[in-house]
């Protein structure tokens, strides 16, 4: 009488059994079901990822680094951009290539004795650069300082109402456009350089969104994106640069660039403009003749956290 | 076996810091001690092409436009014609034929027009800047008339510090381009900031404020001083 | 372990060592899934940690970094905390790697493969670590040098990535080959592994140093620009890793009766004894320098002392790691610790958890705190940093339970390519 155990284990005739489940043990039987509910599993716990790719393209994930693109590349990859623009946020918009004026650095000044800390130039900027809304993002930050010292652990960020208060001055930080900026040398992708004509920029569609570049810089300059910026379509600034106001993508850094889509094409930034007291002075450092240059010249400037070593292309001054 | 291997080592080390020593040396560059200097030394760290040498760089050929008032102001009257019609009325219809009072410095003496004129300007006579002789203009200290369009002049007297600044942007703020070949640049004369009667800067109020996460002012109101 | 392979059947000819490779890889596998109940117990609980973690961290990545905590003013939290910790622990095998091979120590010998196994799971997590923080890991690519950009030698974070990622081919290399030849039945050829061994002791403390180096360069953080932050890190792990090391082995006592001769424990213990001694000395000088002088360059400590502007965070953090590693110093130093002992044990744990939370939290996060325009944040993980972090965790140990699994049944003879030998 065979048993059962005999005719589990002598195999069939070729022609009617399986092969595969021949002479298998119930152990691994076992084991690979466990296996393959365990991958389901792990497929179903990572299963959001299928949104990420999904916010994606893959014209953008090979996109190569900006200063790797031929012209025509440019060219893709900002007609792309103006149509993903137009799908996640309903507005037209032009997005320039702008390249540094030839003969150009920039520098920025502002004269202490007459900001009054009024923010009008915080919110410009928020404006300008298609900054997320509900936080009211601002590449500007204004530090309300006890008048007879510079340290801005006496300062504060949060002050409101009235202003200027008493014996207090304000002290607008942005980013100092470094001439050693210890931002660019820590990216581990050159995602951030400096250009010629002393811009630090960020090609936001090369950032891993690694955030040491927001650990190095001693000014608070960088921001994170840590979600993707909210900026209702009739609000959009459509006068758009890839490397500067372009609304960003989550997960990646940005910084002010002294508003690049203005100043390279000849304009002054947003915060100047709009700013109440006059307080802002910007300029070609090169031209002899320049506003900048006649109030490096000519008035006492400081600049911020000088034993670092930054050498800032941002000045402070007192009447 | 292991000195060998420890020798390897130490010769790759070496080997190593040897090549890659140029690229992580800071640049050492002695430090501006004037501010000719400091704005020389800015230029010079300048990467770009030289300056002049792009045929692209035009002369400027946009103005700076300074704001000017349009001319002298006018009183409103508080009521209509017949004709329903507002009324303005020009200064020297009253003051051609008013006596003039040098020495008034005091808003408080205005009691049939000008009521609820904030003064306070210094030391200031009202005809140290007005002018008695005709009430459409403004007068210099040696007493030659200035039309009202041109009362940067009358403020630039006294405040030649700010009027410098002025000149050089530094003061002021503007609008436009500052790059004159591509467009023009504006200026705020001293009146649309200044109000002479009082000219000190009105303060604002903070409509603007960042909103970060666990940042709220609330949050740190322990720590004002 | 590596000299007292002896093969005791016909050694197989260098072809058949290629191909018998995959049968050692399935045979591996298959270990991997054998054991008691406590042992598919323990794999269960960390599989679904893990599932847990990767959900988390899943759902991170759909709806960005907004879920966790951090913020512009602190910008790095609990996965580079977690981050910085697991590169001592990789770092600490080295304390196994020196005794056995510079000093000839016989005994260390055979167990000094367990300390690689640690490496090998420590860096695992730190890559992770690293990953999950990353805003945008999908341009993970761009880290590639050649088809990215590779910022060499200016960025540490570069120098970090190649230190980690030779460190982890170093060790498996080395735990990989002992491994192999031993299941094939042949003695290890000293050219194929001493090399790396050697290697792998300056390599070890060169991950520690970059990574200390990736914080201690920044200007801009006064609290970690000090020259003293490489060597605090290095002391901390040649704490920590060894620490983590001792319960691995007291585990593999308990759980599969491999009782590894006591000489090795001791070493270890007495060099944890002088690395933490050198560490708390480290801390009091850092103390005595920041609070002596004052000034700005004090403020984050103390913020995280003393708590600053109102703010008291991470006071109770570093005053209970502070305790923990007092206490685990002073268990070590009793004589009980140097026997097979409860004292041992709870020292280690001490240690661990007090070099945790010193590293991670008492270091990372204060040096956002004040920030550069000295405004006080304050930062707490978010439940999903958390459970991420913990589904790290879940990994490496899952990756270290199947590596030691490996080498307990590899080197005890149980796994081995010739067909007499299987049970």
């Amino acid at each position: 009488m065979p048993t059962r155990n005999e005719s589990e284990s002598q195999p069939q005739s070729s022609s009617r059994a399986l092969p595969v489940l021949q002479n298998v043990p119930r152990r691994a039987v076992v084991k690979g079901a466990f296996a393959t509910l365990g991958a389901a599993a792990f497929v179903a716990a990572v299963s959001p990822l299928r949104q990420v790719a999904s916010n994606s393209s893959p014209a953008e994930f090979m996109q190569q680094h900006y200063k790797e693109l031929s012209p025509e590349d440019k060219a893709d990859v900002i007609a792309r951009l103006e149509q993903e623009a137009k799908e996640k946020y309903g507005a037209e918009v032009t997005i320039g290539d702008d390249r540094p004026i030839p003969g150009t650095k920039f520098v920025y000044a502002i004269n202490l004795s007459v900001c009054n800390g009024n923010g009008k130039c915080v919110e410009a900027c928020h404006k300008e650069n298609n900054h997320d809304r509900a936080t009211n993002q601002s590449y500007i930050r204004v530090i309300e300082m006890p008048k007879g010292t510079m340290d801005m652990e006496q300062g504060s960020t949060t002050y409101s109402g009235v202003v200027p208060k008493k014996d207090k001055f304000y002290l607008p930080v942005q980013c100092q456009q470094c001439d050693n900026p210890p931002c660019v040398n820590v990216c581990p992708v050159q995602a951030t350089w400096k250009e010629e004509d002393g811009i630090v920029v960020v090609d936001y569609n090369w950032c891993i969104g690694c955030r040491y570049c927001e650990a190095a810089c001693p000014y608070h300059a960088r921001r994170f994106n840590w979600k993707q910026p909210e900026v209702p379509a009739d609000e959009v600034n459509p006068d758009q640069s890839y490397l500067s106001n372009r609304i960003r993508p989550v997960g990646v850094v940005e910084k002010c660039t002294y508003c690049l889509h203005r100043t390279r094409r000849g304009r002054l930034p947003a915060c100047l403009e709009a700013c109440p007291t006059g307080a802002r002075v910007f300029g070609n450092i090169l031209d002899e003749n320049s506003n900048i240059r006649w109030i490096l010249e000519n008035k006492r400037v400081y600049i911020l956290k000088e034993e670092l070593g930054t050498k800032p292309a941002f000045f402070y001054y007192f009447d | 076996m292991r000195f060998t291997s420890f020798v390897l080592i130490g010769i790759a080390c070496i080997v190593g810091a040897v090549l890659f020593r140029d690229q992580t040396q800071a640049t050492s560059t002695l430090e501006p001690h004037t501010e000719r200097e400091l704005a020389e030394s800015i230029s010079s760290d300048y990467q770009g092409p030289a300056v002049g040498a792009n045929p692209a760089r035009e002369p400027p050929v946009h103005a700076v436009i300074v704001h000017k008032p349009a001319g002298p102001p006018t009183v409103r009257l508080a009521s209509v014609d017949p004709q329903q019609r507002l009324a303005e009325v020009a200064c020297s219809t009253c003051h051609s034929v008013r006596p003039p009072n040098l020495e008034n410095r005091l808003s408080t003496a205005l009691d049939e027009f000008h009521q609820g004129l904030e003064f306070s300007h210094g030391e200031l006579a009202c005809y140290a800047c007005h002018n008695p002789s005709n009430a459409d203009t403004l007068r210099l200290a040696d007493g030659s008339a200035v039309e009202y369009a041109e009362v940067l002049t009358l403020c630039t007297q006294c405040h030649s510090k700010q009027a410098e600044s002025f000149a050089h942007g530094a003061h002021g703020g503007m609008n436009g381009f500052w790059d004159l070949s591509r467009g023009p640049q504006s200026k705020n004369n001293c009146i649309d900031c200044h109000d002479p009667h009082a000219p000190t800067y009105p303060q604002m109020t903070v409509t603007f404020k960042p909103k970060d996460r666990f940042n709220s002012a609330e949050d740190s109101h322990a720590h004002q001083k | 372990m590596s000299s007292s392979a002896h093969s005791s059947s016909t050694s197989p000819t260098r072809s058949s060592a290629l191909l018998s490779y995959p049968g050692f890889l399935a045979k591996a596998l298959w270990l991997a899934t054998e054991g008691s109940l406590l042992f598919y117990a323990w794999m269960t609980l960390l599989t679904a940690l893990m599932l847990v973690g990767a959900n988390a961290w899943a759902n991170q990545a759909a709806g960005g970094m907004i879920n966790t905590n951090m913020t512009d003013h602190v910008s790095w939290g609990l996965y580079i905390a977690n981050f910085t910790f697991c590169v001592g622990l990789a770092a600490g095998g080295v304390m196994m790697v020196i005794p056995a091979y510079l000093y000839d120590d016989e005994e260390m010998h055979q167990v000094v493969i367990i300390g690689e196994a640690v490496a090998i799971a420590a860096i695992v997590m730190c890559t992770l670590s690293v990953v999950v923080d990353l805003g945008r890991p999908d341009r993970f690519w761009h880290l590639i040098p050649g088809i990215g950009k590779f910022n060499w030698p200016m960025s540490m974070l570069t120098w970090d990535v190649i230190v980690l990622n030779g460190y982890l081919v170093i060790n498996l290399h080395i735990v990989g080959y002992l491994l192999y030849m031993r299941y094939l039945g042949r003695k290890p050829n000293p050219v194929w592994y001493l090399p790396f061994v050697f290697l792998s002791i300056f390599w070890a403390i060169s991950i520690h140093t970059v990574t200390a180096f990736l914080y201690c360069g920044l200007g801009g953080r006064p609290f970690w620009n000090t020259a003293l932050l490489a060597p605090r890190f290095l002391a901390s792990a040649f704490v920590s890793g060894p620490a983590f090391i001792l319960l691995v082995m007291r585990v593999l006592r308990i759980t599969t009766g491999y009782t590894a001769p006591p000489g090795p424990a001791r070493t270890l213990i007495q060099i944890i004894r002088i690395a933490m001694v050198v560490n708390l000395v480290m801390l009091a000088s850092e103390i005595f320098t920041l609070f002596y002088t004052g000034g700005a360059h004090a403020s984050s400590a103390q913020y995280l002392f003393f708590g600053a502007h109102g703010r008291y965070g991470l006071v109770p953090w570093i005053w209970t790691a502070i305790g923990l590693n007092l206490a685990g110093t002073f268990l070590f130093f009793l004589p009980a610790a140097m026997e097979r002992s409860t004292t041992r044990i709870v020292a280690c744990l001490f240690c661990i958890v007090g070099i945790w939370i010193e590293k991670g939290m008492g270091l990372i996060i204060p040096g956002f705190i004040p920030s550069t325009l000295h405004e006080v944040v304050e930062y707490s993980p978010s439940l999903v940093e958390w459970k991420v972090t913990v589904g790290i965790w879940a990994l490496g140990l899952i990756v270290l339970t199947l590596i030691l699994k490996l080498i307990t049944e590899v080197l005890a003879g149980r796994v081995t390519t010739s067909p007499t030998a299987e049970g």
